[in-house]
């Protein structure tokens, strides 16, 4: 018992804080954090526990806010429904590219997932123009009901939502880790062959994996989706296709919480630099600079040892380690 | 005489114009340990890779319990229990010492496990495992067993693979130099583990110090340049002229 009141905690402190920041930050800059870190776990899981690096993350998120938006638009009005959709269309997508982009190895991968996402632009932006209206993107925020006890229509109840989806996601991607799959994915990264020949399925462990973080990109897609009301090709843009794994750098690559200290920094430096100086793009890359300059272990990486000494915290399980 | 286990029929490996394994034909029965020596660049690693399935064959065959599995993938194999290890010592550095002893206890146990059953076993379950306690115990990897992989020895490391080999609990283990790097102390260690697993298992070993296969297996194939150049009973094979002239180590070394 004590031991899974641990567990919980090592998830409910950090996203506490953040709830009660909830009356201090500005409502959006808080939104934007959790969502944009939930589209970095799925980057995080990849790079940190999978091995592979992908340039594409845009193409996925926008796999799931568009099949929000089809719904929302077309469909129906219920935003929860909305969601759901854009989790299976971020699913079926992912498990159908999956089956060839995980035959495919570090800079390829890379490379090719960004070709994905420079595809789903265009798609989105002309081929598709006469159901996705182009440029000018769907707008559906008036279409959509109030939906009890939490209302996602209102920014007020939606950062309660997202806040909740995101605790469910840090509670998947840690008991993920505690499982046996958990360490056959940081066994493939590393040793590929010998995943192999101690029986196991290295493609379907990979594909599940593929499947798994990019649905959830997909799922952060959704997300933006409903709280802005709004889906444009802008979503799969190439000119994005970093930031998630810039992100995932600086909190910390393969650590439980540097999706989380990560987006904070990032949208930190989004708000706050941009309010004084105009490139705040300088900056993070600055930062990004320093991290890999100190040792590539993020903000949350350098930090925790730290916490870890001043407060004697203790790890509730032997952790996967990246 | 008991049944054979495992026979190539022509196996041959041509990487380019060069002939890495040049028609091997070689058998190993229940329960039997062989010993495989040549020198650098025999195709010792090579043929290995063929039998395990890491590399398809030019020509020829593998059976391995009656089954043709010369195109099986390699964990098909391993699922029939022919399992091996790596010249380079081959585990996870990412993982700790007892995780990578459970991924093949693991294995052992749901082999070819789909990946429903992988998502739902929870690793901690499988760390007080009396086989795993065991095997680090016997290769004194006790202290170490919350130890990243990456931290370790190279000895350490290569203690780790065979343990693992052992917990896969084959039909017919492999082992690919498995004394290379190691101390006195642990090639002794080693020894003894695989001697208490003669009987339970059949072995084919590589190694290139062929004093330390003297009295171990019963029988020696020499490869040379990709073809077998002599077989039989150790002693005897080391006597051969052809022997002591193209591998003139296995010579001095039995001297
Ligand atoms: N993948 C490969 N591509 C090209 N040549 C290879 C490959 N693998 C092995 N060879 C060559 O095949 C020959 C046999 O190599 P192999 O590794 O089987 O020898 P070995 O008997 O294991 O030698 P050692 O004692 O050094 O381990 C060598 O000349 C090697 O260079
Ligand atoms: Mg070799």
């Amino acid at each position: 018992m004590s031991r899974r009141l641990r567990w919980w905690a090592g998830i409910l402190i950090p996203f506490g804080v953040l709830a009660v920041a909830r009356w201090v930050l500005p409502l959006p800059f808080l939104v934007e954090v959790l969502i944009f870190s939930v589209y970095t776990m799925a980057c995080n899981f990849l790079l940190g526990r999978v091995g592979f690096i992908s340039f594409g993350q845009p193409a996925y998120l926008a796999a799931g806010a568009y099949g929000t938006a089809f719904y929302l638009y077309y469909f129906g009005r219920d935003p929860l429904l909305g969601i759901l959709a854009g989790l299976a269309s971020g699913l079926l997508f992912s498990a159908v590219v999956g089956l060839v982009f995980v035959r495919l190895r570090s800079d390829y991968f890379a490379l090719v997932n960004l070709a994905l996402a420079v595809i789903v632009y265009h798609l989105m932006q002309k081929v598709l123009a006469p159901i996705t209206k182009g440029d000018n993107g769907l707008w559906f925020l008036d279409r959509m009901t109030s939906t009890p006890v939490l209302d996602l229509t209102r920014p007020d109840g939606f950062v309660w939502f997202a806040w909740l989806v995101a605790v469910a996601v840090w509670a998947l991607y840690k008991a993920l880790d505690d499982t046996v799959f958990g360490a056959c994915c940081l066994a493939t990264k590393t040793n590929e062959d010998k995943v192999k020949f101690l029986g196991y399925h290295d493609f379907k462990i990979r594909w599940t994996a593929f499947v798994l973080a990019n649905t959830t990109a997909a799922l952060a897609g959704s997300l933006y989706g409903v709280y802005f009301g709004f889906v444009s090709p802008e979503m799969a843009s190439a000119a994005r296709a970093a930031d998630p794994v810039v992100v995932t750098i600086l909190g910390g690559t393969g650590t439980l919480y540097g999706p989380l200290v990560g987006a904070l920094a990032y949208v930190g430096m989004k708000d706050l630099v941009s309010g004084v100086v105009g490139n705040w793009e300088f900056f993070v890359g600055l930062l990004l600079v320093v991290i890999m300059l100190a040792g590539e272990r993020g903000i949350w990486g350098t930090l925790e040892p730290w916490l870890r000494r001043r407060w004697a915290w203790r790890r509730p399980a032997p952790a996967l380690q990246e | 005489m008991s049944a054979e286990i495992l026979r190539t029929v022509d196996l041959t490996k041509r990487f380019g114009s060069f002939v890495a394994v040049d028609h091997v034909n070689f058998s190993l029965r229940e329960g039997e340990v062989a010993g495989i020596v040549g020198p650098n660049g025999a195709g010792k690693t090579t043929f290995f890779n063929l039998v395990t399935g890491y590399h398809p064959p030019d020509e020829g065959r593998v059976v391995y319990l009656g089954q043709d599995v010369t195109h099986a993938p390699p964990q098909h194999r391993v699922g029939l229990g022919l399992v091996r290890t790596f010249q380079l010592a081959s585990t996870f550095d990412a993982l700790s010492v007892l995780d990578n002893l459970v991924l093949a206890r693991f294995s052992r146990l749901h082999s070819g496990a789909n990946v429903r059953v992988l998502l739902t076993a929870p690793r901690r379950r499988y760390y007080d495992d009396p086989r795993v306690q065991e095997v680090l115990e016997r290769f004194q990897l006790v202290s170490q067993r919350d130890r990243l992989v990456r931290h370790l020895s190279l000895g350490e490391k290569r203690r780790l693979e065979i343990a693992m080999a052992i917990l896969s609990e084959p039909r017919v283990l492999m082992l690919d130099e498995p004394l290379a790097g190691l101390s006195e102390a642990e090639i002794h260690q080693v020894m003894d583990v695989l001697r208490s697993q003669v009987g339970q298992r059949s072995m084919v070993v590589v190694e290139h110090k062929v004093s330390h296969l003297l009295g171990f297996v019963e029988r020696l194939v020499v490869l040379h340049e990709g073809r077998v150049i002599a077989e039989g009973r150790p002693e005897e094979c080391l006597q051969d002229p052809e022997v002591r002239r193209s591998y003139w180590r296995v010579g001095a070394e039995s001297a």
